[in-house]
């Protein structure tokens, strides 16, 4: 792995596929993510991420079962989330079902945290949207709480007390996952992964790079104001959209049907406005090169780059087809690009072993060996 | 200087409602030199800015000439707002372009509310949709709105012309940017970072103090 990570991240719907008319079975779009999953390990790709969804079209409801089956069939790939509703589930619940999703998969695991946007996804989990923001802050507290406490006594607002609560298991060799804050528009979670200093990953698909920029500044400046390190060593991540083929002119004609009946931008803007406005990039695999170096421009350099690839009802063979252009061309050249005039203090992107051999320096120099070190 | 912003919500050109909007403009500013106070203007047509609007309805960002029109907004001391009336309420036009507007552009400026329709018959669109609209945005509506119907651009200059209104309502509308002063621009942006610090450093003060209650 190199001081980037690269990978793909899903929204999991269920979309007809316009240029045929089908719609695929729930079933097929499950089975479906994991063959891309797999795929995406097989191209060289570090990680894949899953969004969480409780309403159709969308299929998973359920990422660390999805996760757990996707890191029992491949050996280096990073199984993450985009994002992991931390206001609608429980704390306890997502300390649990990652601590075991660690164990499972070797630490070959972490977590991106977002508020969630569909309103009544609110009610359906016994919670108020307008109080998201306090949930947010109260629950990703207990999270914190429970990875690294032994014996935890805790009351808020939201939840019912705990007195005494211990996470089993607790997370593998004492260190817990790698936590990414996930945002499309709020400078809230900037601020949020910039006090706790944990990595902040900007959505980057939906809107102009110019609010990405305003985001990504506003959380390396917080992310130096709290002590964690120089703003140009705050973790980052970014999103982005592409659609690839050698010939470029390909790529717009083959894609134009799908952009033009997304369910996200379908209808409005043209596939030429949408992509001079947001960073999608419908092309050549140079043209996806170039563009997404170019990201480092306003965002700085940066630890994660995920792509959106299966989404809008593109078929199977076709994401895969993405896949291996993705790792086959394009992936490689960034890996040696990005490289490029990084300076030696800009951290790599957090891995287990990273984490890991921090916390031991931590506690030597502490004085004192790491607890729960052996397994 | 005073900084007046123009919203013409008219669809055809020439417009009425946008001759409606220069007249009220051209009075609120001569108003305003009257007391000393100089003023400039900047009109936004919303016709050209059509599918800007609904592009930014249905992707949730504004393209840059659409975003210019929200800078005039942000940084205008007042607002003159008119719009052609349609089904008794606003143009669906003039409707969506406050819809995309970013929230609280509007908070605490005054605002002349003005309206044209065919005939007189529409004028109370003026107090039914527009007022409640502005109010609910925070905004500091004058009393004194203009409506013209068709009929008003032919009518003699008597006590109830349209020329008088414009002028009646152009004296109240200066004297409310007058009094409310300068205008304290709000920022959602640095508003939410500042309630998220806000929350989070209460939290680490809480769980400092009293880590067993929490």
């Amino acid at each position: 792995m190199s001081a980037m990570q690269f990978g793909i991240f899903t929204v999991g719907d269920v979309t007809t596929d316009p240029t045929t008319g089908r719609t695929p079975t729930e079933a097929e779009r499950v089975s479906a993510t994991v063959r891309i999953a797999l795929h995406a390990e097989e191209v060289g790709l570090d990680v894949f991420a899953t969004g969480e969804h409780h309403n159709p079209p969308f299929v998973p409801s359920s990422p660390t079962t999805l996760l757990a089956f996707i890191a029992a069939q491949t050996q280096r790939l990073i199984v993450s989330t985009s994002t992991t509703l931390i206001t609608t589930n429980d704390p306890v619940k997502i300390a649990e079902d990652f601590s075991v999703l660690q164990h499972l998969s070797g630490g070959r695991v972490d977590v991106m945290l977002g508020r969630g946007n569909t309103g009544p996804v609110y009610p359906w989990f016994g919670q108020d949207i307008r109080a998201a923001v306090p949930l947010t802050v109260e629950h990703y507290g207990l999270l914190r709480r429970l990875w690294r406490e032994e014996s935890v006594d805790w009351q808020g607002k939201f939840r019912t007390p705990l007195q005494g609560f211990t996470l089993a298991p607790r997370p593998l060799d004492g260190v817990p996952p790698f936590v990414w804050h996930g945002s499309i528009r709020t400078p809230e979670i900037a601020e949020l992964a910039a006090f706790h200093g944990d990595g902040f990953f900007a959505n980057h698909i939906f809107w102009p790079p110019a609010h990405t920029k305003r985001l990504v500044e506003l959380y390396r400046a917080r992310f130096e104001h709290y002590g964690h390190g120089s703003a140009d060593q705050a973790i980052v991540g970014l999103g982005g959209q592409v659609f690839m083929r050698h010939n470029s002119q390909d790529a717009v004609a083959e894609f134009r049907p799908y952009f033009d009946n997304a369910p996200v931008y379908g209808h409005g803007p043209s596939l030429e406005e949408f992509t001079a406005q947001t960073p999608l990039t419908v092309g050549s695999p140079q043209q996806v090169i170039d563009r997404t170096l170019g990201f480092r421009e306003y965002a700085g350099d940066y630890q994660r780059q995920l792509f959106l690839i299966d989404h809008a009802g593109l078929p199977l063979k076709t994401v895969l087809e993405q896949l291996d252009i993705l790792g086959g061309e394009v992936v490689p050249v960034l890996r040696k690009e990005f490289q490029e005039g990084r300076p030696d203090h800009v951290p790599d992107a957090p891995t287990r072993e990273s984490l890991v051999a921090a916390a031991r320096a931590a506690a030597e120099s502490a004085g004192r060996n790491v607890e729960g070190q052996q397994p | 200087m005073t900084a007046l912003a123009v919203v013409s919500g008219g669809l055809r050109e020439p417009s009425s409602t946008r001759l409606l909007a220069d007249r009220i403009d051209g009075a609120v500013r001569a108003e305003l030199t009257r007391s000393g106070v100089s003023a400039s203007s900047s009109v936004i047509e919303l016709r050209p800015l059509g599918r800007p609007i609904t592009d930014a309805m249905l992707t949730g960002f504004a393209v840059p000439e659409l975003e210019g029109a929200f800078h005039a907004l942000r940084d205008a001391d007042g607002l003159i707002a008119v719009t052609p009336a349609f089904n008794a309420s606003f143009s669906g036009l003039f409707k969506s372009f406050f819809d995309v507007l970013p929230e609280e552009t509007l908070s605490g400026m005054p605002v002349l509310i003005a309206a044209t329709g065919g005939t007189e018959r529409h004028s109370l669109v003026l107090e039914h949709a527009l007022r409640p609209m502005f109010s609910y945005l925070h905004a500091i509506v004058s009393p004194t709105g203009v409506y013209a119907a068709t009929d008003d651009f032919g009518s003699g200059a008597g006590e109830s012309g349209l020329g008088q209104r414009i002028k009646i309502a152009a004296v109240d509308f200066a004297r409310l940017i007058s009094s409310c002063g300068p205008r304290k621009r709000r920022d959602v942006f640095d508003e939410e970072v500042n309630e998220m610090t806000r929350l989070l450093t209460a939290a680490q003060n809480r769980d400092r103090t009293n880590p067993v209650d929490g």
